[in-house]
């Protein structure tokens, strides 16, 4: 088996250097606004303070969405997936082209797929996996790219099916 | 909730009651109906939370096979017969909706 494409690119992506920097810019950003949101404005601090933690979460997911070491998500049950990114899967380590793009496009798959309950993104993702193995080089960025368009309305779709069902499952019971 | 037959759908249910006992794995549907995986992934998902469809991971050991496993989907026997009874009700695409279709890849 080929190894994975990320194994296979230097340390010093620009891609990775430039998250990592966002990263660490937005850790800052939000210390600097709690600090001076405690400061000033004592009364209403959470209300700021919400927004800006859902921010920093948000950058931070991003921000780990290609840095390696990060979840690995979209190894669907049963998909029997080898270990890796899927870019191998995906014959991008093949000599297939401007696998940059194409490398790039697939870390924005894994992170949508973040953005779904934990079984319907690995669901998703490990079928996407199957499928844009199977196809041509030529076909495949337009897969991809109607894959990410539909990623909204899953997320909305996967959510709200989530969500009737832990209601008709009742609240947990502790223990 | 009530499924809304869309031209999209619509392929989709024509490809699996060609055969409803046959298995179909989604590039397969994709190249059948025109429309890009992308698109044809959240319908096929919709069908099955309806109960109109069922699907499995095919069980292969992907280093042996050189590819990942494939999710196959098939009509359930109560979904073939709501899907044949739903196309009959339905209005039938017109020539420049799946001309549409066919050039966009059903991403529209």
């Amino acid at each position: 088996m080929t190894p994975d494409l990320d194994q296979l690119l230097p340390d010093t992506d620009p891609r990775k250097e430039r998250r990592k920097q966002r990263a660490r810019a937005g850790a800052f950003i939000t210390a600097v606004a709690m600090a001076a949101l405690v400061i000033f404005q004592p009364g209403w601090t959470w209300v700021p303070s919400a927004g800006v933690i859902a921010i920093s979460v948000i950058s931070v997911i991003a921000g780990r969405g290609g840095l390696p070491g990060g979840r690995a998500i979209g190894r669907g049950k049963g998909s029997g997936h080898g270990k890796g990114s899927g870019l191998s899967a995906l014959g991008l380590d093949g000599g297939d082209g401007p696998a940059g793009a194409a490398a790039h496009r697939w870390h924005l798959l894994v992170m949508a797929s973040r953005l779904m309950p934990r079984s319907a993104g690995g669901r998703w993702l490990a079928e996407a996996e199957s499928l844009l193995s199977e196809i041509t080089a030529a076909r495949r960025d337009a897969a991809i790219r109607s894959y990410l368009l539909s990623a909204p309305r899953l997320v909305v779709m996967t959510w709200a099916h989530e969500v009737l069902r832990r209601a008709r499952l009742g609240p947990r019971r502790p223990g | 909730m009530a499924l809304r037959l869309t031209v999209q759908v619509q392929l989709i249910l024509q490809a699996l009651l060609r055969d409803p006992a046959k298995e179909m794995y989604g590039l397969e549907l994709s190249e059948e109906t025109g429309l890009q995986p992308g698109t044809a992934y959240p319908i096929l998902l919709r069908l099955e939370r309806e109960g109109w469809m069922a699907s499995r991971w095919e069980d292969i050991d992907p280093r042996a096979e050189k590819r990942p496993a494939r999710r196959y989907y098939r009509l359930t026997a109560g979904g073939a017969a709501q899907a044949s009874a739903a196309l009959a009700g339905a209005r039938r695409p017109k020539g420049t909706a799946l001309r549409r279709l066919a050039e966009g890849g059903g991403t529209a």
